[in-house]
């Protein structure tokens, strides 16, 4: 037959003549989001149907473009597999790390200045994150090349993550300190009317209408986000050194491993994406403009939760963390 | 591991639902990405799933089953278990890859649009769940057929189908993007995951596992019901959906989601998995034709499970049970006679004894879809082959985007005309194969109107040359790609050699 008689393929044809064999994170995802720039339109209906619209507007016609995306690679190079193995030993890690504070009584024992602290500033967070979540999968469904796409779905997939972990942390503190820390209405009061927190609604609510994708994914991975992990990862997670509440403080460092990843992938897209389109530098460095009043606000804001944080180091922490992340991005 | 069961703190997981105050509902839940049928958001939020998983156990379980996976993967793709296995078989593997690989792929995007735009953060959890569900199953159902692709370059398809505008991908395209890809999120937990997931893909790939072992191919059983637990757990986001537009008075619009895409989901299933089962599976490992598989797993089971919701058959049955008499043999008819323009090597699966069983399964086979097949084995031994392969086009159904089989249906004693429906829309022709697809498209013509068929892009001029080489060649379809017999004649019976690769 045919088909027995041809030189036996090195790789997809549609990859071309690689000298080099591709690796498998290559070939689960090259060339994947064939819908990009597709002819006449993303989607097989009309050219004029709504959706197809949305993405020509916010996809294909987001000037956040280079001429081809399909070189574009995530340095921790995560297939679906290589993510699921990782974070299973994370959480096997994670798994233990509450066993031995539960062995210890350490949550029951903290002093209830800091578990008023928690209350208010670390049991509604899960409203947050979560957005921070939904965020993610926009930038993901919009992204125009499958290496983009997994990288932010992962990233979404970590944020649940940590909300499910402080959602444990939540049920435990209530258990061993009153029932109403668990209590939805009352996380999302705080959330929808306590003052400190408006900046971060505000900002991640209008980071929710934002739907070009380029100016989504600035927003989100190179202000917004680097901002509250900030917050999570340096000033609360070293507050909760201070008051002796280890358990939260590792947690937030394991966390922080998931953001530094976030970091990865976010500044290697900014290096990728000018190296092929030199004007996207003055693109980007305007959305990172136009977004840092709001980060900034929210810091500062939430800050104010933090009894006993020095305002002015929580401030320099998240500038400092989002400085790094641009400098590393060569912004 | 920790002492908390997940039931005394999981709805602290799922409970982030909050009123929007620095944008509007509309702003936030655009409806081309979320169409709320008009349900207030807060209705929404008593939106509650019925498999319950965290993320911890996510990982932990979906490390193990893809370890599983792979380590099978990587024993069996060492031997020589894919040489061996029926050509019927292997073409209803190539088929299902270049059809399905891809497609799930974009699956996750659908999911994604589902965890962003889904209206109450429990959906948007299980939904994000389902993004990586089908960033897996895209991605192993690549990895697989790519390690195989020395033994067999037609694998090759199961990454470039999506790329390319052969006839079956655009129908699976207009498919699946209606279903997923390119529909909003309150319309995809009932068109895909209810209505394809639950109804078709679930059963399908239990069905597809069974035959599988039977079939000797372990390495796609394991794939395949691996694949199957997954889609169990995410495809009951449709469910909550359901409920919740029910209890807020919209049990119309969720009937009316779930008719259309029942119908458009029959139609590619028909063809997919209609030759897979009756022609493709050797004979010795079929356990059911496909006409008692639809009986017995969509029509009753999935019946059930719609009137659980309130919901009823729809209004279409009669016809549907209709095709499932004829309208899978006319397809594998086309598919055979039109073998060049399909990746995968078409297997006739008429021999004797096939027949007989045909015969028995579908009584009258013999003597309607059985004189087709008699012509063409006498062509073939009369040392003609060429006159089984084709000259012209079929027509295409401008909803379906599958060959228009009125005729043969007709012919068969099944329909009371052998013309399909046409329809006149802002001064253009449509033409549909069945009254349901023309009423799909009649629902939603601005979501359609606009697309042409391969057909209405031959006759635009988009395909050049305008002949068989030419769309040969639109389709993306090399001459060594191109579909032959996958048995070389061997079902016609004693063929002259020059037939033979012919």
């Amino acid at each position: 037959m045919a088909t027995r008689e041809r030189k036996a393929p090195k790789t997809w044809s549609l990859l071309g003549d690689v000298k080099r064999r591709p690796s498998v994170y290559e070939v689960t995802a090259s060339q994947f989001a064939y819908h990009f720039r597709r002819e006449p339109a993303p989607f097989e209906m009309s050219p004029d149907a709504p959706i197809n619209e949305w993405y020509l507007t916010h996809r294909e016609g987001s000037v956040f473009n280079v001429d081809d995306w399909e070189g574009y690679r995530d340095p921790a190079k995560l297939t679906y597999s290589d993510y699921v193995m990782l974070q299973h030993d994370r959480e096997t890690y994670l798994d233990g790390l509450i066993d031995h504070h539960e062995s210890a009584s350490s949550v029951e024992s903290l002093s209830p200045e800091w578990v008023s602290t928690l209350t208010n500033a670390v049991v509604p967070l899960r409203f947050p994150l979560h957005i921070m979540q939904m965020t993610a999968l926009y930038v993901a469904q919009m992204a125009p090349t499958a290496f983009i796409i997994n990288a932010s779905n992962f990233q979404a997939a970590d944020e649940m993550r940590r909300v499910q972990r402080l959602a444990y942390l939540t049920k435990w503190l209530a258990n061993a300190h009153g029932e109403s820390i668990a209590s939805t209405d009352a996380a999302r009061a705080a959330w929808e009317k306590g003052e400190a927190w408006q900046p971060m609604r505000k900002a991640l609510e209008e980071l929710l209408g934002v739907y070009d994708w380029g100016e989504a994914f600035a927003a989100l991975d190179l202000v917004i986000k680097p901002a509250i992990d900030s917050l999570l990862g340096d000033s609360l997670a070293a507050l909760a050194a201070e008051n002796d509440d280890e358990l939260l403080a590792l947690l937030l460092a394991e966390f922080h491993r998931d953001a530094e990843r976030s970091k990865d992938w976010t500044a290697e897209l900014v290096r990728y994406a000018v190296a092929n389109n030199p004007a996207l530098a003055e693109v980007l460095s305007t959305w990172v403009a136009a977004w840092t009043p709001a980060a900034d606000a929210l810091v500062s804001s939430y800050a104010t939760l933090l009894p006993g944080a020095d305002t002015a180091a929580v401030v320099t922490a998240a500038a400092k963390a989002r400085a790094d992340l641009l400098a590393a991005s060569g912004l | 591991m920790p002492r908390l069961p997940r039931s005394e703190w999981y709805d602290l997981t799922r409970d982030m639902n909050w009123d929007l105050s620095y944008i509007t509902e509309d702003e936030a839940f655009p409806p081309q990405l979320s169409n709320s049928f008009g349900v207030p958001a807060h209705d929404w939020w008593a939106w509650d799933e019925p498999y319950k998983i965290t993320y911890s156990e996510y990982v932990h379980n979906q490390a193990g089953k893809d370890a599983g996976v792979y380590s099978v993967n990587n024993v069996l793709n060492r031997s020589d278990i894919w040489d061996n296995l029926e050509p019927g078989w292997r073409a209803a593997v190539i088929a299902h890859y270049g059809a399905i690989a891809v497609a799930e792929y974009q699956a996750g995007i659908g999911e994604a649009r589902m965890a962003r735009f889904g209206r109450a953060a429990a959906w948007r959890n299980m939904a994000t769940f389902g993004t990586l569900d089908e960033t897996r199953h895209g991605q192993l159902q690549t990895y697989i057929p790519y390690q195989a692709l020395a033994k067999e370059p037609k694998f090759d398809w199961a990454h470039k189908a999506y790329h390319t505008n052969e006839w079956g991908v655009i129908a699976a395209r207009h498919l699946f993007d209606d279903m997923f890809l390119a529909n909003d999120a309150v319309s995809m937990a009932i068109q895909l995951t209810f209505t394809f997931e639950t109804g078709f893909t679930n059963l399908q790939f239990l069905g597809m596992a069974a035959d599988a072992m039977k079939a000797g191919d372990f390495d796609f059983g394991a794939l395949i019901s691996s694949i199957q637990t997954d889609e169990a757990r995410h495809a009951q986001q449709g469910e909550p959906t359901i409920k919740v537009l029910t209890k807020a008075g919209k049990a119309d619009v969720a009937q009316d989601l779930l008719d259309r895409m029942f119908w458009r989901a029959w139609k590619l299933f028909a063809l997919l998995t209609g030759f897979s089962m009756d022609y493709y599976t050797p004979l010795e490992n079929r356990t059911h034709s496909f006409k008692e598989f639809m009986d017995e797993f969509i029509n009753k089971q999935f019946i059930d499970q719609f009137r659980d919701f309130g919901l009823e058959k729809p209004w279409y049955w009669d016809q549907l049970l209709n095709e499932m008499n004829w309208t899978h043999h006319a397809y594998h008819l086309g598919v055979y006679f039109w073998r060049p323009t399909v990746w995968w090597n078409p297997v006739a699966g008429v021999g004797p004894a096939e027949r007989e069983w045909l015969e028995e399964k579908y009584p009258g086979w013999n003597a309607s879809f059985g004189k087709y097949w008699d012509t063409m084995g006498q062509n073939v031994r009369d040392g003609h082959p060429e006159l089984t392969l084709p000259e012209t086009f079929p027509v295409v159904c401008n909803s379906c985007q599958l060959p228009v089989c009125t005729p043969a249906g007709y012919a068969a004693g099944y329909l009371e005309s052998p013309l399909p429906y046409v329809v006149e829309y802002n001064g253009r022709k449509y033409t549909f194969c069945s009254e349901p697809c023309k009423w799909v498209f009649e629902m939603q013509p601005e979501t359609f109107a606009g697309h042409l068929s391969i057909i209405d892009r031959l006759l635009s001029g988009w395909i050049q040359p305008p002949d068989i080489p030419g769309a040969l060649a639109y389709m993306g379809l090399s001459p060594e790609e191109c579909g032959v017999d996958g048995t070389d004649y061997d079902w016609a019976g004693p063929v002259p050699p020059a037939t033979k690769s012919a």
